[in-house]
């Protein structure tokens, strides 16, 4: 019979260590990493539970945008008694309104209905000007055709961001660019409402389908009113 | 100026970029080569063992720089995935069959050494699956892939590792004997089973895992979980594609071998 250890030219102790550690290699990757988030977003909010950044609580905003479909949509009143998570972006966006929109889409796919069911996602374009209800409607579908895409007038946009502390959209067109190729500065996280309407989270650009798979169910499950 | 592919955080673009780092080091192991080889006896580089050797870096190069480089290091895991397999894998054993039977002669004692353990069959198989796992966990790929330099240790430590992966396969320097055909197959086939753990965490994950591939701009569309599923799936069959070509060529090897041996005894 060989000897498997002489084969290899090691000593037949070295050689069992090496052995064992290469069969630690088989279960390390599925032991050291969890979930994949670990509190490497650094927005945890310890008091709350949550990993969203927790803010002021404040009244759900009282505004009434038009939605893809041409009809008046009133952020309150729709909303009312569920989660509503609101972000204001553009079709166009390059980076962070895509990934923000499908860490979210990606994460309620695989919630239960009854959770999914209680949460609602408000899209409001800073870039009225290129995102038409069409188009709008045909981005937002690729991600999830029940999130609500809303159109307003820039002056009025901006004037709800205002509203909720965020900066304004601007239209950047520097470096010079052709045609309808600019970009558009934005707020980059997505504020999140409660069903009692008062609580609020922010989400900034960074936020990994992990947390929110970790907040969206706990947000669902708050209470719509005090004592209910 | 970007000397090294690494994860920027800017929209995808179809635009070239330039890697100049990329080409220095192709140049420089190119330089190196052909150095050696004026050194090398009256076999060195005859029989068109150049031709492997340029092979192996041309591959190296396309693994390295635009577009794969830039898509690999930051945008999307599974080109990443891609560029594992090139590096340490297939370009590994290119660049040794670059090197002619009997080189190289290793003359100085520390590299000597080096070699010696460092491709210990046994020894080679485990420190290329560490270097498999370790690049592969989250912490070190969102902390590497976000700079050129890590970028750079990261491409360089899997052709490291291959190189001493392959090196017991294709060279015969340090001549281990015993270390025959069948061995050589039985090495090669636990390789493909070894980096199991990395493939089924990456591809039956329910969340992405790298935060350099979730969070980057989207490339046409690709969702981050599709993205690292097929990654997950890349390392396992392309690992698998390269492996079992090199086992079917050493069967093919050992056959011969025997069909000599037992020629050359009926002659005598």
């Amino acid at each position: 019979m060989r000897n498997f250890a002489t084969e290899f030219g090691l000593p037949a102790r070295l050689t069992t260590l090496l052995l064992a550690i290469a069969a630690l290699l088989l279960i390390a990757p599925a032991q050291g990493c969890g979930d994949g988030s670990g509190d490497g977003s650094g927005w945890n909010d310890a008091a709350s539970g949550f990993r969203g950044v927790a803010l002021e609580p404040g009244p759900r905003p009282d505004f009434t945008l038009t939605d893809t479909g041409g009809r008046p949509f009133d952020f309150r009143r729709e909303t009312d008694g569920k989660v509503a998570l609101l972000f204001f972006g553009y079709t166009h966006c390059p980076d962070v309104c895509p990934v923000q929109i499908a860490g979210i889409a990606a994460v309620l796919r695989d919630l239960p209905w009854e959770i999914r069911d209680r949460i609602q996602v408000v899209f409001v374009t800073t870039d009225p000007a290129r995102d038409t209800p069409d188009r709008l409607r045909d981005w937002l579908s690729e991600f999830d055709p029940a999130f609500v895409g809303l159109r307003g007038g820039i002056e009025e946009i901006n004037r709800i961001q205002a509203g909720l502390d965020l900066p304004p959209s601007v239209r950047l067109d520097a470096p010079p660019v052709e045609g309808d190729s600019y970009e558009v500065g934005h707020a980059a996280q997505v504020l999140a409402f409660a069903p009692d309407g008062r609580m609020r989270l922010a989400y900034p650009f960074g936020t990994r389908q992990a947390d929110w798979k970790h907040d969206l169910p706990r947000l669902a499950a708050a209470k719509t009113r005090p004592g209910s | 100026m970007q000397w090294w592919c690494a994860a920027r955080g800017t929209a995808w673009t179809w635009s070239w970029q330039a890697y100049p780092g990329v080409w220095l080091l192709v140049f420089a192991l190119g330089a190196a080569y052909w150095r050696a080889a004026r050194g090398w006896g009256p076999a060195g580089g005859s029989r068109g063992r150049p031709g492997w050797f340029v092979a192996g870096l041309i591959g190296l190069w396309i693994a390295l720089d635009w577009p794969i480089g830039a898509l690999g290091a930051g945008y999307l895991a599974s080109v990443h995935m891609l560029q594992f397999v090139l590096i340490g894998l297939v370009v590994p054993p290119l660049l040794l069959l670059g090197i002619p039977p009997g080189e190289p002669e290793l003359r100085h004692r520390a590299p000597r050494r080096l070699a010696r353990i460092a491709t210990q069959p046994l020894v080679a198989l485990i420190l290329f699956n560490v270097v498999i796992v370790i690049t592969h966990l989250p912490s070190v790929v969102d902390t590497l892939m976000a700079s050129q330099l890590g970028s750079f240790a990261v491409d360089m430590a899997w052709l490291a590792a291959g190189i001493a992966f392959w090196w017991p396969v294709v060279l015969d320097r340090p001549e281990r004997p015993g270390f025959g055909h069948p061995l050589k197959v039985g090495y090669l086939i636990l390789a493909t089973i070894v980096n199991t753990g990395t493939f089924l965490y990456l591809t039956f994950s329910e969340l992405p895992v790298y935060a350099t591939f979730e969070l980057a701009p989207p490339v046409y569309g690709i969702s981050a979980r599709d993205d690292q599923r097929v990654a997950g799936l890349l390392m396992k069959v392309g690992t698998a594609v390269v492996l079992w070509t090199a086992i079917s060529i050493l069967f093919y090897l050992w056959y011969r071998s025997e069909e000599d041996r037992d020629s050359t005894g009926a002659a005598g």
